[in-house]
C-alpha cells in the first residue's frame, strides 16, 4: 500500500518536473495561463536536473561498484569542452547538435584511459588518484591553447532556455534509466558483488575488471553529457566553472545523503540538497554555508544510510535507531 | 507513523516547489514617495562575492557601489525625463563562483525585478553574468572583469569602465619609452588564470612597438609563491624591465627572491600588488622604487563633469566607511560603473533596458575615475592606465604626467647599494 502511495507520489513529482516548465514560456503567458515559473526558477530547475544527472551516475561507479570516485567532474569537465571547442565561432563553430554528439564520446575514452590503471585500485588510495587526475585535467587543459587557454570557451549564445531544460531533464531521465535497467542486469549483480567482496566475486566468475571499467564507462557517458549542455546553456566555459572540485563533492554528498546504491536515493538526494543550496544562495549572509554543512553533518549521522532509506520505512525515527546509527558511523 | 512518512516525503515535494515558486518578496517598485514629480524607485541588481575566494575585493566592490548609492539617493535620485527617482541596490553573495553568478544575476532580473545590473567581481563570473545580461537583454555595467576575451563575442549589453587587462602594464612601457637610459629588454613572469595571462600578453604585443625586446616569457600556476627558480632564469637573461602579472601574494615573492638572488632590473614592475598597503608591509624599505599599473590612484587629476572630484571622494569614502585608509582602485571603478548607468540613464530619458542600452554605447563622459567611453565592443579604451611608484614607502602616481603627483626614481638602484 505505502509503496503504491509512494510510486504515485514519484509519478506525480516527475510530472511536475516534466510540464510546470511548459508554464514559463512566453506562449503560455500570452495564452493567459498561470505564470508560475520564471526564467529564474527554470534555472533552478535546469541546475537541479543536471545534479540529478552528475549524482546518478556517480551512483553507477560510487554506489553500485562500491569504488567512491573523487574526480567524476573530470567527465563533466572534459564533455563540456568536447562541446565547446564544436560549437565555439572561433573554433570548430558546427552546429549544438555535432556538440552535444561528443559530449559522452570524449569522457568515454578518457574513462577507459584512466580507468585502466586506477580501478586496480581500492578505497581511499582510488579516491585520492581520481581526485589527482581530475585536478590534473584541469591544469592541462588551463594551458592549452587551442582550446581556449585560460581565457575558456565561448559557445555561441541561444537564448531557448526551456530547451537546456528539457535537455537537461532528459539526461536526468536517461541516467535514472539506465540505472535501473543496470541494477536488473547481470552487469548489476556483478557491480554489487564487487562492491561487496571483490575477490569473492572474482572466484564466482565475475570478470571484475571489465565490470569495472563498463560501469565507469557509463559514468562518465552520462556526466559527460551533463557537461556538454551546461556548456552550451552557459556559454561560457573555463577550468574554473567545469572541473570545480565542488562538484565532486557534491556529487557524492547527494548520493551519500540520499542514499548511495539504490535508484532512487541519489536522485532525491540531489533533488533535496540543490533545491536547498539554491533556497539558501544570495542574501549577503555567510551563515547560509555554515548551515548547510551543520545539516550535512546530521544528517550523515542520523541517517547514515540515506534520506530513502528512512522513507521507504527501513529506518525509523527513535531513540534507538539515532544510538545505533551513531554506532555504525562512529570508528 | 506510515501517514508521517508520506508527509516527510510530501514536505520534500514541497521543498522543491517552494525552491521553485520563488521565497524572495517580489520588491516591485512602489509607487511615490510623496513629493511631487518623484517616481518609482529605480531598482539595480548586483551579484557580487561577499564571501569565498574573491571576497576581499568583492567588499571593495560594494564599498564603491554604495559610496555612489547614498550620494545618488542624498540628490535625490536620478532624473528621468524631470521625474525624480531613488535608486535601491539589491546584492546577491555569489560566494566568488561564477557559475552561481549567473543564477543569482537571473534572480536578481526575474524575482528581484532588477531593471539594470551593475557586474561582480572577476572575470570569469564577468564572462558567466554577461550570458545573462544578453539573453534578458539587460544593461549590465561593470568595473572588475577586464579579461578582454569577454567583449570580443558580440555581446551588445555589457560595458566595462575599466581599462582591459592588455593595458595594465602598457603604462609602465610607455613610461619607461621616456626615460633615459632607455631600458631595452623585458621579462615577465606571469600566472596562468585569464586575466594575468592577458596581461602578459599584451606587454609582449605592446613592447616591442616601443623598441623593446621580450627576452624571458614564462608563465607559473596562479597562486604559487615558490618563484625562485623562475625568478634566476629571468636573471640569466638580465633583463632591464623583470615585470609580474599575478596577484599580492605573487609579487611579494618575486621580489624577495629578485633581492635573494641579486636581479638588478631598472624597473621592478607588478600589474596587482604593490597599490595594497599589505606590499609595503611585508617588503619594508625593499618595496620602495617598485612600479605598479593602476586603474586609478587618489593622487590623480582629472575635471569630472559631475559627482566628487578625487579629493572629496577619497574623504566621502573615509568618512563613510570610517577608516584612515584611501579608497584603491576597485572602489573608485566601481563607483564609476555607477556613475556611467547614471549618464546614460539620464541621457537616455527612459528606463527601458534597450534605450539605456543605446545611450551607454554613446556615452562620453569625464569623472574622478578618468574618460569614460566605449568602444564598440562595450569596453573602455580611452581611460589611461596609471603607473604607481613607491618612494620612501609611499605611493605616488609618475605616469601619465598630465595626472602625476612625482617624477618617477629612476633607475632603481641595485640592490647592494639599498
Amino acid at each position: 500500500m505505502r509503496r503504491r502511495v509512494l510510486g504515485v507520489v514519484a509519478v506525480a513529482a516527475v510530472a511536475l518536473f516534466a510540464l510546470l516548465p511548459l508554464l514559463s514560456t512566453d506562449q503560455a503567458r500570452s495564452a493567459g495561463l498561470p505564470q508560475i515559473l520564471d526564467r529564474s526558477q527554470l534555472r533552478e530547475l535546469t541546475t537541479i536536473s543536471m545534479f540529478v544527472v552528475l549524482t546518478s551516475a556517480w551512483n553507477i561507479i560510487g554506489g553500485l561498484a562500491g569504488y567512491p570516485s573523487f574526480g567524476n567532474v573530470v567527465f563533466f569537465g572534459l564533455g563540456a569542452y568536447a562541446t565547446a571547442v564544436l560549437t565555439d565561432p572561433e573554433h570548430g563553430h558546427l552546429p549544438l547538435v555535432v556538440g552535444l554528439l561528443a559530449s559522452p564520446l570524449v569522457p568515454a575514452v578518457a574513462a577507459v584511459v584512466i580507468g585502466f590503471p586506477l580501478l586496480r585500485l581500492r578505497g581511499h588510495y582510488f579516491s585520492i588518484a581520481t581526485l589527482g587526475i581530475s585536478i590534473a585535467f584541469g591544469e592541462v587543459i588551463n594551458n592549452l591553447d587551442v582550446l581556449g587557454g585560460a581565457t575558456g570557451l565561448f559557445p555561441p549564445i541561444i537564448r531557448n532556455d526551456l530547451l537546456f531544460y528539457y535537455l537537461m531533464f532528459f539526461a536526468a531521465a536517461l541516467t535514472v534509466a539506465v540505472t535501473w535497467w543496470i541494477t536488473r542486469s547481470r552487469l548489476g549483480y556483478g557491480l554489487v558483488a564487487i562492491r561487496e567482496n571483490e575477490e569473492a566475486a572474482a572466484v564466482l566468475g565475475v570478470d571484475t575488471t571489465r565490470y569495472k571499467i563498463i560501469a565507469f564507462v557509463i559514468a562518465a557517458v552520462l556526466t559527460g553529457l551533463a557537461g556538454g549542455i551546461f556548456a552550451q546553456w552557459n556559454s561560457f566555459i573555463n577550468r574554473e566553472n567545469v572541473f570545480p572540485v565542488d562538484y565532486s563533492v557534491q556529487m557524492i554528498l547527494m548520493a551519500v545523503i540520499g542514499g548511495a546504491g539504490s535508484i532512487t536515493g541519489p536522485v532525491v538526494g540531489a533533488v533535496g540538497l540543490e533545491a536547498l543550496i539554491q533556497l539558501l544562495a544570495g542574501g549577503s549572509g555567510v551563515y547560509t554555508q555554515i548551515l548547510l554543512g551543520a545539516l550535512l553533518a546530521v544528517t550523515v549521522i542520523f541517517l547514515p544510510r540515506g534520506v530513502i532509506d528512512f522513507v521507504v520505512g527501513r529506518s525509523r525515527l527513535t531513540l534507538a535507531h539515532f544510538r545505533r546509527s551513531l554506532r555504525e558511523t562512529s570508528v | 507513523m506510515r501517514l508521517s512518512r508520506i508527509a516527510s516525503l510530501a514536505v520534500a515535494v514541497v521543498l522543491v516547489a517552494a525552491c521553485s515558486s520563488g521565497a524572495a518578496p517580489g520588491g516591485a517598485p512602489s509607487g511615490s514617495g510623496g513629493a511631487a514629480k518623484t517616481g518609482a524607485d529605480i531598482i539595480i541588481g548586483s551579484p557580487i562575492s561577499l564571501t569565498g575566494s574573491t571576497s576581499n575585493e568583492g567588499n571593495l566592490s560594494k564599498q564603491g557601489y554604495d559610496m555612489w548609492l547614498s550620494w545618488i539617493n542624498e540628490q535625490g535620485g536620478i532624473t528621468v525625463d524631470g521625474v525624480k527617482h531613488k535608486v535601491q541596490i539589491k546584492y546577491e553573495d555569489d560566494q566568488s563562483k561564477p557559475d552561481l553568478s549567473a543564477q543569482l544575476m537571473q534572480k536578481l532580473i526575474s524575482e528581484g525585478h532588477a531593471q539594470f545590473i551593475l557586474g561582480p567581481y572577476g572575470s570569469p563570473a564577468t564572462a558567466s553574468d554577461a550570458v545573462i545580461a544578453e539573453k534578458n537583454q539587460i544593461p549590465m555595467v561593470e568595473a572588475n572583469g577586464a579579461a578582454e576575451a569577454i567583449f570580443n563575442k558580440g555581446y551588445k549589453y555589457t560595458f566595462g569602465v575599466l581599462s582591459p587587462a592588455k593595458k595594465y602594464l602598457a603604462g609602465v612601457i610607455d613610461m619607461a619609452a621616456t626615460l633615459t637610459p632607455k631600458p631595452t629588454t623585458v621579462a615577465i613572469l606571469s600566472a596562468d588564470d585569464n586575466f594575468s595571462v592577458e596581461v602578459a600578453q599584451g606587454v609582449v604585443d605592446y613592447a616591442p612597438t616601443k623598441g623593446m625586446k621580450v627576452v624571458f616569457d614564462q608563465k607559473y600556476p596562479n597562486g604559487s609563491t615558490d618563484v625562485s627558480s623562475l625568478v634566476a632564469q629571468a636573471k640569466a637573461t638580465n633583463p632591464d624591465i623583470l615585470m609580474n602579472s599575478g596577484h599580492l601574494a605573487e609579487a611579494i615573492a618575486i621580489n624577495k627572491a629578485a633581492k635573494d638572488l641579486g636581479l638588478d632590473a631598472k624597473i621592478l614592475a607588478y600589474s596587482v600588488g604593490p597599490s595594497t598597503p599589505q606590499f609595503i608591509k611585508a617588503l619594508g624599505k625593499d618595496a620602495d622604487y617598485v612600479y605598479d599599473g593602476s586603474q586609478w590612484t587618489p593622487q590623480v587629476k582629472y575635471t569630472p563633469s559631475f559627482y566628487l572630484g578625487e579629493a572629496d571622494y577619497v574623504k566621502a569614502y573615509k568618512t563613510m566607511f570610517k577608516t584612515q585608509d584611501d579608497p584603491d582602485y576597485h572602489v573608485a571603478e566601481s563607483t564609476a560603473a555607477c556613475l556611467a548607468l547614471q549618464k546614460a540613464i539620464e541621457n537616455a530619458s527612459s528606463l527601458d533596458p534597450a534605450k539605456v542600452r543605446d545611450a551607454l554605447a554613446k556615452l562620453d563622459v569625464m569623472t574622478f575615475f578618468g574618460q569614460i567611453k566605449f568602444d564598440s565592443r562595450g569596453l573602455n579604451i580611452y581611460k589611461p592606465m596609471v603607473v604607481e611608484q613607491i618612494q620612501n614607502g609611499e605611493h605616488h602616481t609618475v605616469y601619465p604626467p598630465d595626472v602625476a603627483d612625482k617624477k618617477p626614481e629612476y633607475p632603481t638602484p641595485p640592490w647592494s647599494q639599498r
